[in-house]
């Protein structure tokens, strides 16, 4: 069959979301330094939505707040959320308007914190990469990190192992190690486990150690660790129905 | 082809010496080409345990440095004509066992069409260790019933994992055995003991054997005699099944349960 010239297909394209929380280029700016500083090429000319619905944006200059991210390594393809009196502006930038996603479902997105230890008032949101899966046992001595996303392995945590992910750690079998999910802050993150028998769990930096026995639960049910406020909650995962 | 087999463990005096003696002549006996090395540079045991330590004259790292040639170092085992033995030296300092050198040894071995080459790792995780599995195809991993032997035996594991050859190069990885070894099923029962089944469960591994403890161990040790030649002793026996399971066969485990002594035995004593 002779190939069409131009096929037109639905396709997810993978950007980063920048949710702005502040209006002043120069407050912008000194957050990106701060963002990229310790790896320069980190957002190696990924696409970025700039959302902007958290901010005013009736005095923005639209060409310099793009320009401000390109030389941080973005590339910025839409704004999204921009107020209909900028509109035209934007388009004229060869940016898109996003109006995908309303603003009452970028609130429920659950921030995640900058590096810097001052509030930061630009805040992004990855796109999550693919979860990094593990098929064999990991044993003492070693170490897992899934930079960035999710950690799933389908084998069996040992003591003296260490298993750490930016995002959600599953252990579909006992999890004896150490194991530290949201290493870069996420507070949403979760550990999963067919059965608890770990040394430490960590959660954004929370810890929890088993000195003193685990917790009641549930014998022979997985097991989910979640963040309470500042405190591991450590329960069993029963199905209500 | 030639297989290249480290018994190894991560903790010392669980029995990997002993094991590999007896593993070696195991497979000499069913007549397979084989020879054994002693990667303990600096202790050498091997040669004790298998009886040849007056035929020393040169050792793994004289070949390894070039100073005399592997027919020279290799020592012919009294008892089976397939069985050599490369003794470790006693002297020299574990570093003059480098990687090119252990490499070239292993080559030459497989040149004079050994079958299967067994190398006895030292304890630890160090360059000794490192050096005898490197070059490993499979992997026996000696583990007694007690935690601190499971926990090393888990970490030499994933050093194997890490750092052996066919992990670097992307190979199919190191097959691994378990072999449990001074199993007291008295003592299993009675609680003070691992099962092998908590020993298998934490580690993962498919099950090669279980060596019973017996006390005929030691003296045979003293008297330069692999334990696999103490005829139809359960030690012996369970030796004999491993080299049977190694080599494909399907055989069930023994010495496994305990049996209370009977009314009599009890009365006149066991033996």
């Amino acid at each position: 069959m002779q190939q069409k010239p131009i096929e037109i297909k639905i396709s997810t394209v993978v950007a980063i979301a920048v949710i702005l929380h502040d209006a002043q280029l120069p407050v912008l700016e000194t957050a990106l330094q701060q963002l990229t500083a310790s790896s320069g090429d980190y957002y190696s000319e990924e696409c970025a939505v700039i959302d902007v619905s958290h901010i005013n944006c009736a005095d923005m200059d639209w060409a310099v707040l793009i320009r401000l991210f390109k030389t941080y390594g973005f590339h910025p393809v839409a704004i999204r959320n921009a107020p209909e009196s900028s509109e035209e502006q934007i388009s004229a930038l060869g940016l898109s308007i996003d109006l995908g996603s309303k603003a009452a479902q970028i609130a429920d997105i659950e921030t995640i914190p900058a590096p810097a230890p001052a509030p930061a008032p630009v805040v992004i949101q990855a796109a999550a990469p693919a979860p990094m899966i593990i098929d064999t046992p990991v044993r003492g001595g070693q170490r897992i990190y899934a930079r960035g996303t999710d950690l799933i392995i389908t084998a069996v945590v040992n003591s003296g192992a260490e298993i750490i992910a930016d995002g959600n750690i599953h252990v579909y079998a006992p999890l004896r190690g150490r194991a530290l999910a949201g290493a870069s802050g996420n507070t949403a993150a979760r550990i999963f486990t067919m059965s608890l028998e770990a040394e430490l769990v960590s959660i954004a930096g929370i810890y929890r150690t088993f000195e003193n026995g685990y917790p009641k639960l549930t014998p022979n049910v997985p097991v989910q660790i979640k963040l309470d406020g500042d405190k591991i909650e450590v329960v069993s995962i029963q199905s209500h129905t | 082809m030639a297989r290249i087999i480290v018994i190894t463990s991560g903790k010392g005096g669980v029995g990997k010496t002993t094991s590999s003696a007896s593993f070696a002549t195991g497979l000499a006996m069913r007549g397979h080409k084989t020879c054994v090395i002693d990667f303990d540079v600096g202790l050498r045991n091997l040669d004790l345990i298998m009886g040849c330590e007056r035929r020393v004259v040169y050792d793994l790292i004289n070949v390894v440095s070039g100073e005399a040639n592997l027919r020279q170092a290799l020592i012919k085992d009294k008892h089976c004509d397939n069985l050599f033995i490369l003794p470790a030296s006693q002297t020299r300092d574990k570093d003059a066992l480098t990687e090119e050198g252990v490499e070239r040894v292993l080559n030459e071995l497989i040149h004079m069409d050994f079958e299967f080459i067994i190398c006895d790792s030292p304890a630890g995780i160090e360059h000794g260790a490192i050096m005898a599995l490197t070059f490993a195809d499979e992997a026996i991993i000696v583990t007694n019933p007690e935690v601190s032997s499971v926990r090393d035996s888990d970490r030499i594991l994933g050093i194997i994992q890490a750092k052996s050859r066919r992990a670097l190069n992307g190979d199919e990885p190191v097959k691994e055995h378990l072999l449990v070894t001074r199993y007291s099923p008295k003592r299993v029962e009675a609680g003070e003991m691992l099962s092998y089944q908590d020993v298998q469960e934490i580690l993962r591994i498919p099950l090669i054997g279980i060596i019973p403890e017996s006390e005929e161990v030691l003296s045979a040790s003293n008297q330069g005699n692999p334990a696999i030649h103490l005829k139809d002793s359960p030690v012996s026996l369970a030796y004999v099944d491993v080299v049977g399971r190694f080599l494909g066969e399907d055989l069930p485990l023994r010495f496994t349960d305990y049996e209370r002594p009977g009314f009599l035995k009890r009365i006149f004593g066991a033996k």
